[in-house]
């Protein structure tokens, strides 16, 4: 017997859309190399809804005896209506019961199927994905590079050895400099958000494990990136995205209200799961860091220009500190589950001697909205006749949701680093972050 | 919506390398025994990961709300080992066991001297027991050694062999009782020093009064109210999210915490404190070794699933781990660290009106100060850090009060607790948001950070090498500088003005790009 786990919520999965494009549904769970199956997911839809149909019929039967009893009968007519209800009763129950692990089972695999895909989307894997914008060039140094690891021991910046023995490791202390490096990086890069009107926000980082699992993310499973409390349902957040996308949880916002734009603050906590080879040394792979995030609910209509304005604020913030980067439209087997389209900024690492991630931007569409259950209504309902009295109201629709990187510090971190160091082992601080560290222009080595 | 203010070119000023001196290095502070968070002290924070095997280890630490039966009454008697060893005096605490008798009476403590004391006998005793067959069945192999006739080697063989055996037990029982005496003493609090008064929290005196009530003149609203007519927390989707006590900063309470953080690790920094971000992950047994008890009902400590690690209720921890295991030269004392972190506590057991809005929360932002330093030293450190902490809180406009913490009231680690009470005029009453603790050599003992003094004690000269003089342990402090919560509280029902906005005290302003006052929004 397979045991259905009753899921702990419920998607609006648009079955009858999917059912209608089945096609173009198969052939993006193929491109994104999602394991949703899709034809199960048709075939629990086509039983349930037969299932639905019969217990609609039953309840009517039922209803329709219940009223006969309501008159006057004989005896024996009567003992043969009761005998009669109490078997469509008996039998609806076992129909009601088959309803709900029917529809839970179906929940369970359309919760799988992907988000659509952008068509300008390149198919593929990572190797696919496309360069959208270049940014600057590699610096010429002229002498050997270090990476961020020594340059951070010579600076005494860092501490992971004493992280290791007291935490485990990907971990680490931030020292003097980089204290003022990674506070002053938060503190422009909110300011320079703020001032494009995202509402700032600092969240909570633990959150129920529901909250996780509706925006996209699988906190239960091998190699889960999610950390969880014992004894609890709650999470620690490995994005501020969780914590914002949960805030307008079951909710229907007025238009007006749209769009709704926030640049959150947060620590974020990852277990790093499977992630292994040369990308994880020092602060390019860590368990623990400080992340500045946008988030944008809006009008469907508007989220693609939404996800322009928000690459654009990623790409100025870089420009603004110096970096040369590329941005990527990432193939569709590299996108993830909720995103619609993605852009990825990598930037030059001198150290690393490659480019790395240092942001990421999503147009999730309706995929979280579904999920989180975030509607808005429309102000104007589709046009009508005048009505008398009161005016009908729109239909609520799904908003659709965006999120953006604007700064992941330890990235930054080594970004800033690797690229402004001197030949004598001092690092130029970039202009921008300079009133942010009480003019502090240059970090000098230590006299031992 | 969207804030117009933000950070401007004045911010941060006086973040200047100058302040790092150039010695400046980790430097295990104390671990406060009582968490700035918990105003009511009855019970001392005890951060105890749910962790099985230590469930028995659980001791209240004088006056705490964990009380769980000691060790040796377990159902199976079995003795569960611990998973490290505190470096206790046991020989001190023999000749001292009257005085440390008292002082387990004065603080409320569960340690059971009488049995820590019968256990170390006993492991004295079978410890000698142990040498004393050891140096025979050495004796026994010298003379295997020699030149013997078959029945006499026969005999020593056998001999050999019953003393083998007979070692073998003695050790096992040996390594028992050593485990077991361990998890007793690490119950045994820490020294008090003479100056705290001695009873409950109604006892501890007032150190420092400063400035007074403000006169408002109009009815004072609450944090909880004015944040809401501002804008600026939402505690409602935070419950839906992530449960109550949780919270989200919003528009210009995002500005103050940052303000906040930002100008008091500058002013601390600006006193040669290294600045520092810690892991808020660590492993159990650092929480511990820190004087806190992860483990057991109503532990104030977050445990992370299929792990050992716990979330940090406290930057204290993560700190005073830096230099577990190690020696350091004198030279490199004082280690003086100003650590920024976020902190979580699952606040078990804290109940009644001190919980409402960002009084009692379950993740907060804290900056928090930690010294190493010399044992003759520890007292005017201690002065020294309560000291910086009254200049910032007096700084920013607040009337407080320092109390100097009772007895019953100091949680196991600390020798010394000073406590800042600070007027909350929407409570009506004062709130704790700070306090500095000695812990002299508490625990440094059971993290394991010595020095060696550089000047040993003097000794005719020696032919070759010196001689080293004895390590000893450090002495250990902890002090809050900004618990970021119980201030914006402070600031909002202080300065709120008769028309709903609040000012923003001098000291911040340039770090919120000048901003002055914190309006209602337009609607």
């Amino acid at each position: 017997m397979i045991l259905v786990v009753k899921p702990q919520w419920k998607a609006a999965i648009d079955f009858k859309w999917i059912r209608d494009n089945k096609d173009a549904v198969a052939l993006n769970i193929k491109n994104r190399n999602s394991n949703a199956n899709l034809e199960l997911v048709l075939e629990l839809h086509e039983k349930m809804l037969a299932v639905q149909k019969e217990v609609e019929r039953l309840r009517a039967e039922r209803n329709a005896v219940a009223n006969k009893m309501k008159g006057k009968l004989e005896i024996s007519e009567r003992q043969k209506l009761i005998e009669e209800g109490k078997n469509l009763k008996e039998g609806l129950a076992t129909l009601e019961e088959d309803l709900v692990k029917l529809t839970d089972e179906l929940q369970l695999e359309a919760q799988c199927i992907p988000n659509l895909t952008h068509p300008l989307v390149p198919i593929g894997g990572e190797d696919s994905s496309t360069v959208r914008k270049m940014a600057g060039t590699p610096r010429d140094f002229g002498f050997l590079v270090k990476d961020h690891l020594q340059l951070g021991k010579e600076l005494d910046l860092f501490d992971f050895d004493a992280a290791a023995e007291v935490s485990g490791s990907k971990f680490y202390y931030l020292k003097n400099e980089a204290v003022m490096l990674e506070m002053a990086l938060v503190n422009w890069t909110l300011s320079e958000v703020m001032k494009k009107g995202f509402t700032p926000l600092t969240t909570p980082e633990l959150v129920r494990s529901s909250v996780v699992e509706k925006c996209g993310f699988q906190p239960r499973g091998d190699n889960t990136q999610v950390y969880s409390i014992e004894g609890s349902d709650q999470c620690l957040i490995g994005t501020a995205e969780i914590p914002v996308g949960g805030i307008h949880m079951d909710a229907i916002l007025a238009e007006t209200q749209l769009p709704l734009k926030y640049v959150a603050y947060s620590h974020c906590f990852r277990t790093e799961a499977g992630a292994a080879g040369t990308a994880t040394r020092g602060l390019y792979r860590v368990h623990q860091f400080s992340k500045v995030e946008m988030f944008v609910l809006c009008r469907p209509e508007e989220s693609e220009s939404y996800h322009e304005e928000l690459i654009k604020i990623e790409e100025d913030l870089f420009s603004a500190l110096g970096l040369h980067y590329k941005t990527l439209d990432m193939a569709s087997g590299d996108l993830g589950a909720p995103a619609y389209r993605k852009f990825d900024v990598e930037a030059w690492m001198p150290g690393l001697g490659r480019y790395g991630e240092i942001s990421s931007a999503s147009n999730c569409i309706d995929y979280q909205s579904r999920r989180l259950g975030i509607r808005y209504r429309p102000s104007e309902p589709t046009p009508a006749p005048p009505k008398k009295g009161k005016g009908s109201l729109a239909p609520t629709q799904f908003v659709h949701t965006l999120n953006a990187t604007a700064c992941a510090v330890p990235r930054m971190i080594v970004c800033l680093l690797e690229n402004y160091q001197q030949e004598d082992g001092s690092v130029i601080i970039p202009g921008p972050l300079r009133a942010f560290m009480g003019g502090l222009e240059l970090i000098t080595p230590k006299s031992t």
